[in-house]
């Protein structure tokens, strides 16, 4: 029971932004949602929470009071005042371990992530602006990548194609194209028909044209919010790569990694090395989608 | 409705077809030796060759091909390369007990999700509903893995409520083997309340704002029976819609639980095969998760078109 | 005799960003049993959420700030929540506009309805029983068979006698009507009319009616109530208000229309300038006094007391005596030398044009056969109900659709291709489109410069600051100013937007524009702005038209010819004068009687039974039999007349020759008189 059920509400509430405004109403409408953004709680913790990771990846070994790879005491020490967090199993500080441990994910998922929505966006283009045949056959594929179960493909391609970074990058932002694609190809549909489209097609734009300059702009709503929603996704995927077993070599801190390696001794009461990395990536992906539900808020209301 | 109905079955077999298809190229682009790694590096060299031109290894691609499309509509994958044994004694057994724990969580998921969702939609933007929502959000954005083992570290090592592993011992009777299958469906249901609570908010928001809410509203009716007869029905599409999806994923992409928990599920199995490139299990536990994944969402589909008639217009 | 709706001083107030903004700003009127109140007013004058706040019914972040409603002695603002749910189910009810968003789509139509009686305290069976006795009512044909169909399976006009018979279910004390044919064709919104005219006369139930097509309200209701910014500023017998407005605000509306067979080349049409205050703007003397032409200092520092005219008659002004010096507006002389060229040289020609979609394997003709001429600096109207095909026809001119092999559609004299792919620059450049909806049509991420910059670049291939001088100068044409050109589509009002889309059309001096319904979305006022536009650039720059509209006081005023159309069909061809005042095709003769006038009707209205038949499947013989009222057995039903020119000029596809058409349609006419 919104304003808009009563017809002709809507049309009495003022617009946006006052006409007689200035002339950069484009800045100011932007200026606008992101004060809108701001003011959401949400977004304050996540933002906080996520640039405390960001900051550990960047400085990470500066700022860690120990070394995160050196065997510095006996292993399985419980947290204590010199080593907050305890050691792990070779003796190794695992507060030094979380905070390095950001770099791995934070470098990996958010490029992943963007080369995810790139190719996404540009296929859902194709596929919401051709519509017919292409459109059909485009779909058929994306729903038969779309029941493969996602980590097990990534973990599949990672194991054949070796754990490199790159491969790991170029593995889920693959996985992440159809499921972006499909979200930009809603968004084109509803765009198509509009009359906008006509008008340029009267005045013989190019397609190209058409689906870059006119409607491209038009869904970038969506397209920012998916992004921001993918960076929590492969977040999510690239420390489940590194929990079974793909992450980088052995030995250098990643939180996945570090929950698979400790989990065995969870049963003998060590928590210690599992539960703080856990906690680590849960803080880190929480954060990313708070942010991202924050985004998605505002520039869906 | 019968029209649209075969549509849709059609399009599941096409799907189905393309899925072999990929599962195809990937095992195909895989470097491997299926002889090799099936008698190991000491083996002999005729030993290996013998039986790779058994299976056919050296076959043209479009006769391999052609191979996997006999086994995609006959399920029948051969022998497993490293349990030698048929893969369906392998395949049915993991899936089975996958089938278990997904049908447990999802039991324990979609009703409390629903109706909390529902709650949260009517009480929108109470302390409650942000609630909901806010917890909802953190739980759903959570790796499995990530749950599973704080929740074994609080149940199992701190309070020593579970087993710490899922697999009941031999002979546990069938009411016994929950106690072993609990703590795994609940880490899997906290993930999964999230999405089917928001998705059902949503869905109740959006008819909370429709036109013929305020109709009924209007006619009389207490908000109950507005809710209960007009809302919901027209509210739940989405919401069938996620947990349909989810049925595909609860099977596969709970590798996570299944080895938190030791659980030999289908996911497992396939995180196996991935590991020791066994491929005739590897094509058949895939093209298995995709199966149950399309006939969820076919189900899905069904059932909201029964639910809201206009569907069955707009796709035809 | 105590009123059954009785609003006194009601204050409404939206939340909007925390602060509360006033829509209404103390409304009062009364409604007396088995009467029928009108309220009119421009969109955002607050007339449908005094019509939601007679029943209680506000958005979520609206709320009463003072007054009462009483509807039958009970004051409903206080009412708790229980009570006013009763209140709902048994004294009042409402009928909306857009009853294909008003009725449950996931529920049959059966269980909708029964649902209404079932409230009353009937059980399941005599429920059932009820609900077919509603629809029966309402003059469904089977009703039985409409009971157990969804939403989507009828159409409009029968949604909106279900969605009336439910609202009849309680025998309401009081019914609101808010809107309720709009977006329905004139054909079913003349039914949808006489079936509530005709209930209100069984029932006796009060009417409160909210409409911003006047001719309707004059139509339905006694008295009527003109809202400006949340408040009424007239009140009184709605023949005498039309007729003698007495508030400046009504003159000026009526004043807009394009009325009593006003033509674009006898006057130009009077506009409001200035737009509606914004809701919770502070008003604190005449709410209308920033557009009034007649305002001076007392109207701006003191607010006009209530002015009895005895009668009922009120109005909110401080100088009724002073409202016969607002001028008439002048004819324009620019205007007047406008003269539709003689129909000798054909700019646009189409011959043997049809369309036919393919649809599950079946065809289906959307356009048959059509002929078409249009001259230069001419206006040809294309008229019919939705479905008939004007659409298809204006897209294949542009070529949006592709006609179907065979017709030929041609520019001076040269065949253009189909597809507008396939056209030439200068083929493209000539014929231009003007849209329904602005908002659609202007690419919302775009500003206002960028839009018709584009459009200059690409139609003239004009460049540089070159290209930018000539936005201006189409601007400031268009009398946009400069600071317009930066904003986005979405800071403009639906006036401006369409100006914009005007300005976007006429960048490249196109031969031809299409236009489509360019002024429905908007507030007569507005309308009025943009029919003198059109006119203006048509005088100025001999641009031809192809207007379609279902506004018959719209085309009359702005075309030189009209083309009727029905199911793909041309009925009818002729001079504007010729096709209004007759003799005309039986199918013209319906859809003028059908529009509801603000001078009153002149003659009875012909109810067209039956729906409009599907293109897939069209009626054997003349198509449009088997709902004309003046069909010849064994003749009309058998032989498709085919379209024959009856006087120069004037073309019909009619069996009836036109001598008797002529003699018949005066007798009714005689008949009506008598």
């Amino acid at each position: 029971m919104t304003e808009a059920i009563i017809p002709g509400a809507a049309a009495v509430l003022p617009p946006a932004a006052d006409p007689t405004a200035p002339l950069s109403e484009r800045k100011q409408a932007r200026r606008e949602n992101w004060r809108l953004i701001r003011r959401r709680p949400g977004f304050i913790v996540g933002l906080i929470i996520s640039l405390f990771w960001v900051l550990c990846a960047i400085l990470g070994t500066h700022i860690a009071p120990k070394s995160p790879t050196k065997f510095l005491a006996k292993p399985n020490i419980s947290p204590n005042g010199a080593f907050w967090f305890g050691t792990d199993k070779l003796g190794r500080d695992i507060f030094a371990r979380v905070l390095v441990g950001a770099r791995e994910v934070l470098v990996v998922a958010p490029v992943a992530a963007l080369l995810g929505v790139i190719g996404g966006t540009l296929l859902g283009l194709l596929m919401g602006y051709k519509g017919g045949l292409v459109d059909s056959v485009l779909s058929r594929l994306v729903e038969a990548v779309l029941a493969m179960p996602t980590i097990l493909i990534a973990l599949l391609a990672v194991t054949t194609l070796g754990k490199s970074r790159f491969v790991v990058i170029c593995t889920v932002a693959a996985l992440f194209v159809p499921i972006v694609s499909r979200t930009v190809r809603a968004a084109v549909l509803a765009e198509r028909n509009l009359d906008y489209v006509t008008s340029a097609k009267l005045r013989g734009e190019s397609t190209m044209f058409i689906v870059g300059r006119e409607i491209l702009p038009n869904v970038l709503g969506p397209i920012i919010v998916e992004t921001t929603v993918r960076i929590g996704y492969a977040i999510f995927t690239v420390a489940g790569l590194a929990f079974l077993g793909a992450g980088p070599e052995q030995g250098s801190p990643d939180w996945g990694a570090q929950v698979n390696e400790a989990r065995q001794s969870l049963n003998g009461g060590i928590w210690w090395p599992t539960v703080f990395p856990a906690l680590a990536i849960a803080s880190l992906v929480i954060a990313v989608n708070l942010i991202a539900d924050s985004i998605q808020s505002v520039l869906e209301a | 409705m019968k029209r649209y109905i075969l549509g849709r079955l059609l399009q599941t077999v096409i799907t189905l077809w393309i899925l072999a298809t990929v599962v195809f190229f990937l095992v195909n682009v895989l470097p491997g030796n299926p002889g090799r790694t099936i008698y190991g590096n000491t083996a002999p060299e005729v030993v290996v060759e013998k039986y790779n031109r058994q299976i056919g290894y050296y076959d043209p691609a479009i006769t391999q091909y052609g191979r996997a499309m006999k086994q995609l509509f006959t399920l029948d994958y051969g022998n497993s390369w490293r349990f030698n044994k048929p893969v369906s004694s392998v395949v049915w057994p993991a899936f089975g007990r996958s089938a278990k724990l997904a049908i447990l969580a999802l039991i324990l998921t979609v009703p409390i999700a629903i109706l909390a969702g529902r709650f949260a939609a009517k009480r929108r933007d109470s302390l409650l509903d942000r609630t909901i929502v806010t917890t909802g959000l953190a739980t759903s954005s959570l790796p499995e893995f990530v749950t599973g083992s704080l929740l074994l570290y609080l149940f199992c090592v701190k309070w020593k409520i579970f087993k710490a592993f899922a697999d009941p011992p031999a002979g546990t009777s069938f009411f016994g083997q929950w106690r072993y299958l609990l703590l795994p469906a609940i880490a899997m249901a906290i993930v999964y309340f999230g999405y089917v609570a928001r998705m059902t908010r949503a869905g109740v928001i959006n008819a909370l704002n429709a036109d013929y809410t305020r109709t009924a509203t209007m006619k009389g009716l207490s908000p109950r029976q507005v809710m209960n007869r007009h809302i919901m029905r027209n509210a739940l599409g989405p919401t069938i819609a996620v947990v349909a999806v989810q049925i595909g994923y609860l099977f596969g992409g709970l590798v996570m639980i299944e080895t938190v928990f030791n659980y030999s599920g289908i996911g497992s199995l396939l995180l196996k095969a991935i590991v020791q490139k066994d491929m005739p299990v590897l094509q058949a536990t895939i093209i298995m998760i995709g199966l149950v994944y399309m006939l969820a969402t076919l189900a899905a589909d069904l059932l909201i078109a029964w639910l809201n008639p206009r569907i069955l217009l707009k796709a035809s | 005799m105590q009123p059954a709706l009785d609003v006194r001083d009601l204050e409404v107030a939206y939340t909007v960003r925390g602060i509360p903004r006033a829509v209404l700003r103390g409304v009062t009127f009364e409604v007396a049993p088995g009467e029928a109140f009108g309220l009119v007013g421009e969109s955002g004058c607050g007339k449908s959420t005094t019509a939601y706040a007679a029943l209680r019914y506000l958005p979520r972040n609206g709320a009463i700030t003072a007054g009462q409603v009483l509807v039958d002695g009970k004051d409903i603002t206080g009412m708790d929540a229980e009570t006013l749910r009763r209140f709902r189910a048994r004294e009042a009810s409402m009928v909306y506009q857009d009853p294909g968003q008003a009725l449950n789509p996931s529920l049959r139509i059966g269980r909708q309805l029964i649902e209404s009686f079932t409230l009353l305290g009937q059980s399941k069976s005599e429920a059932a029983e009820s609900a077919l006795r509603a629809l029966r009512r309402v003059h469904i044909a089977a009703p039985s068979s409409v009971m157990d169909r969804y939403p989507h399976q009828l159409s409009g006009g029968m949604l909106q006698r279900v969605v009336i018979a439910m609202a009849l279910a309680c025998n309401p004390k009081l019914l609101v009507l808010d809107e309720p044919t709009t977006g329905l064709d004139a054909t079913v919104e003349a039914e949808v009319l006489e079936l509530v005219k005709e209930l209100r006369r069984e029932t006796g139930a009060a009417v409160l009616m909210i409409a911003h097509n006047l001719g309707i309200i004059r139509d339905m209701c006694e008295r009527v109530g003109v809202m400006y910014a949340g408040k009424i500023v007239e009140h009184g017998p709605a023949g005498a208000v039309f007729d003698h407005p007495q508030h400046p605000y009504t003159v000026g509306l009526l004043r807009s229309l394009p009325r009593r067979g006003a033509r674009k080349h006898q006057r130009q049409l009077a506009t409001i300038p200035g737009t509606l205050p914004l809701i919770g703007s502070i008003l604190p003397t005449c709410v209308f006094v920033d557009r009034c032409p007649l305002a001076d200092e007392t109207c701006r520092t003191v607010e006009p007391p209530i002015t009895d005219l005895g009668g009922g008659r009120w109005t909110r002004c401080h100088y009724p005596e002073r409202i016969g010096e607002l001028a008439a507006p002048e004819p324009s002389v620019d205007i007047a030398m406008l003269a539709p060229s003689a129909a000798g040289d054909g700019l646009l020609e189409l011959s043997q044009v049809s369309k036919t979609f393919r649809q599950r394997g079946a065809d289906i003709p959307a356009l048959v056969d059509v002929e078409l001429r249009l001259a230069e600096g001419e206006t040809l109207g294309l008229v019919g109900e939705s479905g008939s095909g004007k659409s298809t026809l204006a897209k294949t001119i542009l070529g949006i659709e592709s006609r179907d092999e065979g017709g030929t559609v041609a520019l001076d004299g040269k065949a253009v291709a189909g597809s507008t792919m396939a056209r030439s620059a200068d083929e493209k450049r000539a014929v231009q489109m003007v849209f329904q909806n602005p908002d659609s049509a202007l690419n919302r991420a775009w500003s206002v410069r960028r839009i018709l910059t584009r459009a200059v670049r690409k139609l003239t291939g004009v460049k540089g600051e070159a290209a930018n001088t000539r936005v201006e100068q189409l601007a400031a044409h268009l009398r946009l100013t400069p600071r317009h050109l930066d904003l986005k589509p979405r800071q403009l009002s639906g006036g401006l937007k369409q100006r914009v889309a005007i300005a976007r059309a006429f960048a490249g001096d196109p031969r031809i524009v299409v236009c489509d319904e360019p002024t429905s979305a908007l507030d007569v006022s507005v309308q009025a702005a943009i029919l003198n536009l059109l006119a203006d650039l048509q005088a100025e720059q001999r641009t031809s038209y192809v207007f379609i509209t279902h506004d018959m006081g719209v085309v009359r005023y702005l075309a030189d010819r009209i083309a009727v159309m029905y199911l793909g069909r041309i009925q009818e061809l002729g001079p504007t004068d010729e096709v209004f005042n007759g003799p005309n095709h039986p199918y013209t003769e319906a859809l003028l009687s059908a529009v509801p006038s603000v001078d009153g009707q002149t003659r009875e209205r012909i109810v067209l039974s039956g729906e409009v038949p599907t293109p897939a499947n069209p009626p054997a013989g003349c198509v449009f039999h088997p709902r004309c009222h003046r069909m010849i057995q064994g003749v009309c039903d058998v032989a498709e007349p085919p379209l024959v020119e009856v006087r120069p000029g004037h073309s019909m596809r009619c069996h009836i020759p036109i001598e008797d058409l002529a003699r018949l349609q005066q007798a009714d006419t005689l008949g009506v008189g008598a």
